[in-house]
């Protein structure tokens, strides 16, 4: 088992990073009825960590008991019938989907879907009626038109039935849904807190720290959880004992983005471009997001760039990667801007060095 | 005699005018008009004098227009008496009729069908191609040869039926064909029904056909009297095939026919579908084409007719016609013909036709329309001309080049709204690219993408500006293309919104590109890439899958999270601790290995998943 799930903490109370949070959502659950939750922060900051122990606060151990299951759901949208298929997580008393996943069909997800989990209301031991909890992973991936229905499905099922929803940008989920919601905001762990975390495990993995370490993972893991755990795992592997000066992998696409950066900042031309786009092809391929992608090059960019072009760049790298969203192909749009650094940067040499 | 040709050329102008008015209430019939100038010529016993070779020519003529699809008169069997009449009177009247300058009622392309080796248009070296092989199957057929088929590609009307029939009538031989059944409608289909007759599918009664050509040799059916004479078998028409279940079947009844048949069997095929080569059905031909050749079937292909053959052809008739068509329009006619001969004597009988025909209409009136005739005269290429069709390729390679004129002639607009120098481009050697488009029948997307793969080997090495605008529009078109989903999607009538924005995709895209690419490259040859985007989104679509179903399999406590976190984390760690031992960026390399395999497999699962949509329909 991976460090990253190995120690992930399971109850509220075992929290390291966000135990303010944590403590105010304990009492949250355990003292009154909770109401629709909206979790938001920058990946590996512990939102899922956070749903899952909160989960356990309301049901016990029994929200670990989870099981996948691929489900396909028939769905009678107007003239047809779709057939959705659908990874789910459930317990007996959550289920966990994740609607973006269906693509552009995720508005039948919401509307249909939730509709029937939200109907089937368990009954506890007591004969009394309880609720159901809907975790749904990333809302702002949603289309707007899902993320209408959602609202119609949070009015309408309130009473039998508990949303937890988690995105990373609460910017991308409409007022409708926000304001219905208790919004819950996580930030990416501090770089001390990360340390705190690493050190925890060394200590629970008996191994010495050298000091320092920690610290160096922390900042390259770019305030990430979850990858500075990864990387510590990783080091581990690499090489024991630690030595204060052991280099830490970094991830190989990113060394590969940054590649391509220096490829960009080599050569502006077309057959350059031409070159880049295939690099780009390959880390497509392997599923990485364009979003990522564009975000990472600009930085990567950016490092080795005069302050005078950067706001420019920054501009572009903006205004693409809104384009990017509106589009479908994301090449395109990643090209354009790489074509609109070369652009303005090949213009930029000529105007300093002639 | 002349009195005689006065009284049928009225008749049949008559008819032609819309009925003039002599009373005859449906004149318009075409075999009632006829058969009133059967008995007008039968008043006078003279030249009725028939023998049996023209009406054999007839009865040619309509098996062949039976091997046309649309052909009005099919079911010979059924018509069979009325037709013997109709035709010995007609046969009459051609005899008549002809004689004069202006034989109107007739199609110049039945008239004036070649009737010897000579006449034909088609390259002398091909016919007699064919020749020598039909003359080794049935003069010397002495030696078993055993390969008995011929499988004649070209385009439509390049003279592939004609050029079997005049040798079939040179070598002496009987000429049998596959006699297309009428489609059936469905009103038909429902009458038939009610009165008992099965439906029955054309590829079904072509299987037969073929089954009983093998089982049952050809009887000489004409024995009788006559010298025993050689025959051979034309398929003109092959059965549409829709789907690959039908494509299988027809391939499975070809071979064998192929294989089997003892007398010399020619198939032709019209590649109607072969400028469009991303359709599935120019693959399926190309498919069933390989089989034959396979099974042993010799395969000629014709080429377009030359615009040079065309234009003696053209010119001969006019000479036969005696109408006054000008060298220069027979040469334009020719060359907008594409190299299909029976459009081109269409085209020159309506040409020659309208003027004349409404010119005499015209006396009555004032001679302000004479005026108009004149005007359209000029214009006179627009009102015919087959409409091109380019292929994808061809398209592409237009708007990649980017041809220019080297100045600036007519200067249009200039006046209008005066650009800036950076903004200016010289204008481009071809039709409107929208035009260009609609002929080559593309879709927006696709455009978009090949643009996409090819435009940066046109640019110039130093051009990045332009590159940046070229790819700034084919942003656009896709934003453009992508536009409806969000908008539009809830509006009743989406349908037309989807194309028009499609439309204006592929026109910013495909213009994007014609005025981006503002120093292109010395022109050299390029080969033009298909976009590796497909087969990108192919490899993303899988790996994505595989890694659901890793993370729902082997690593249970990953759930959690989703795909991008996967792939931006844990799959580089996995990796690294999987084989620390290989540098890490050469997985990537291995993904794109697969690719050009995968290709292929991906394109045969995708028509598969298409095909069965259309069987199970």
């Amino acid at each position: 088992m991976l460090w990253v799930d190995k120690y992930r903490p399971k109850t509220l109370d075992k929290m390291i990073v966000h135990d303010d949070i944590a403590q105010h959502l304990k009492k949250l659950v355990t003292e009154q009825d909770c109401p629709h939750l909206l979790f938001y922060g920058p990946s590996g900051s512990g939102k899922k960590t956070l749903i899952m122990a909160v989960l356990r606060q309301m049901y016990g151990a029994s929200a670990e008991k989870v099981k996948i299951e691929n489900k396909t759901w028939k769905v009678d949208a107007g003239s047809r019938t779709l057939d959705l298929e659908l990874t789910t997580l459930s317990s007996t008393n959550h289920v966990e989907i994740n609607p973006s996943e269906a693509g552009f069909q995720d508005r039948y997800v919401v509307q249909e879907i939730i509709k029937e989990m939200a109907k089937n209301r368990p009954i506890d031991a007591k004969g009394k009626k309880g609720y159901k909890v809907l975790v749904l992973n990333e809302v702002d991936k949603l289309s707007r038109e899902a993320q209408h229905s959602l609202r119609r499905t949070m009015e309408k099922y309130s009473a039998s039935c508990r949303l937890i929803l988690c995105c990373n940008s609460s910017s991308k989920v409409t007022e409708a849904v926000r304001s219905r919601c208790l919004n819950v905001r996580i930030n990416a762990p501090t770089e001390e807190q990360i340390v705190k975390v690493l050190e925890f495990i060394g200590k629970k993995e008996n191994l010495q720290l050298p000091p320092g370490f920690a610290a160096r993972i922390a900042v390259q893991s770019n305030r990430s959880l979850r990858r500075a755990v990864l990387l510590f795992e990783t080091c581990r592997v690499q090489q024991y004992p630690f030595t204060s000066i052991q280099a830490i992998p970094p991830m190989d696409w990113e060394q590969y983005v940054s590649e391509i950066a220096s490829d960009i900042m080599q050569e502006q031309s077309p057959k350059r471009l031409f070159m880049v786009r295939g690099k780009l092809y390959e880390l497509l391929i392997n599923c990485i997001p364009p979003e990522i992608i564009l975000k990472r090059l600009l930085s990567e960019l950016l490092k080795k760039l005069d302050a005078e072009l950067k706001h420019e760049v920054c501009h572009w790298a903006a205004y693409y990667e809104h384009r990017m969203r509106l589009g479908q192909k994301a090449i395109f749009h990643i090209e354009a801007f790489v074509a609109k650094f070369m652009s303005i940067y090949k213009a930029f040499l000529i105007a300093t060095f002639g | 005699m002349g009195k005689r040709n006065v009284i049928v050329l009225s008749s049949s102008e008559e008819d032609e005018n819309g009925g003039g008015g002599d009373g005859s209430s449906n004149s318009g019939n075409g075999v009632r008009s006829r058969s009133t100038n059967r008995i007008s010529s039968r008043l006078n016993p003279g030249p009725s004098v028939t023998t049996s070779k023209p009406k054999k020519r007839a009865r040619r003529r309509i098996s062949e227009s039976n091997s046309h699809p649309d052909s009005w008169n099919v079911e010979l069997g059924s018509f069979d008496a009325l037709c013997e009449d109709f035709y010995d009177g007609f046969q009459e009247f051609r005899k008549v009729a002809g004689s004069g300058p202006k034989d109107k009622s007739e199609l110049w392309v039945d008239k004036y069908r070649p009737q010897s080796l000579l006449e034909l248009a088609v390259h002398k070296k091909k016919v007699e191609e064919v020749n020598m092989w039909l003359k080794e199957r049935l003069i010397d057929s002495k030696d078993k040869l055993h390969k008995h088929a011929l499988v004649i590609t070209g385009q439509a009307g390049v003279g592939k039926s004609a050029t079997i029939h005049v040798i079939a009538s040179h070598l002496g031989a009987s000429l049998c064909e596959w006699k297309t059944p009428t489609p059936t409608l469905w009103q038909e289909h429902m009458h038939n029904l009610s009165s008992g007759v099965h439906y029955m599918s054309k590829l079904d009664e072509f299987e037969n056909f073929v089954e009983r050509i093998r089982k049952y040799p050809l009887l000489p059916f004409n024995t009788i009297g006559k010298s025993m004479k050689p025959s051979m078998l034309l398929i003109d028409d092959l059965p549409l095939i829709n789907g690959k279940q039908a494509l299988g079947r027809l391939r499975k009844c070809l071979y064998t026919l192929v294989g089997s048949v003892q007398i010399p069997t020619i198939i032709l095929i019209t590649e109607c579908a072969r400028v469009d080569s991303s359709k599935n059905s120019a693959r399926d031909w190309e498919d069933l084409l390989s089989s034959l050749v396979n099974a042993g079937a010799c395969k000629m292909s014709f080429n377009p007719i030359t615009t040079n053959s065309v234009k003696k052809t053209l010119s001969k008739i006019c000479k036969e016609e005696r109408c006054s068509v000008t060298v220069e329009q027979i040469d334009q006619i020719a060359r907008v013909s594409g190299g299909d001969i029976r459009h081109a004597i269409t085209s020159l009988q309506y040409f020659c036709l309208t003027p004349s025909q409404l010119l005499s209409f015209n006396t009555i009136h004032s001679n302000d329309k004479a005026d108009e005739f004149r005007t359209s005269d000029d214009g006179f290429a627009l009102s015919f001309g087959r409409d091109e069709t380019l292929s994808l390729f061809h398209a592409l390679g237009k708007f990649l080049h980017n041809k220019r004129e080297t100045v600036n002639i007519a200067g249009f607009g200039q006046d209008l709204l005066l650009l800036k120098e950076k903004f200016a481009r010289l204008p481009v050697k071809m039709d409107a690219p929208e035009k260009v488009l609609y002929q080559a029948n593309v879709q927006a997307s696709p455009v978009a993408d090949f643009l996409h793969e090819n435009v940066l080997d046109f640019l110039s090495d130093e051009a990045v500006d332009d590159a940046w605008t070229v790819a700034s529009y084919l942003c656009d078109a896709d934003n453009l293309a992508t536009f409806h989903g969000s908008l539009w999607s809830r509006t009743t009538n989406n349908q037309e919104v989807d194309s028009i924005s499609h439309l204006a995709a592929a026109s910013v895209a495909v213009r994007g590109v014609l005025f981006g690419n503002s120093h292109p490259t010395q022109s050299r040859w390029h080969a033009i890439r298909s976009p590796k985007l497909w087969q990108a989104e192919q490899l993303l679509r899988r790996n994505k899958n595989e890694m659901v179903r890793q993370r729902n399999e082997a690593y249970r406590e990953l759930i959690s999270s989703n795909i991008s976190v996967m792939a931006t984390e844990y799959k580089p760690m996995l990796r690294w601790l999987g084989s620390r031992a290989v540098e890490a960026p050469l997985v990537y390399m291995e993904g794109l290995q697969d690719c050009q395999i995968d290709k292929d497999t991906f394109d045969d699962t995708k028509m598969d998943d298409v095909d069965d949509d259309i069987e199970d329909w």
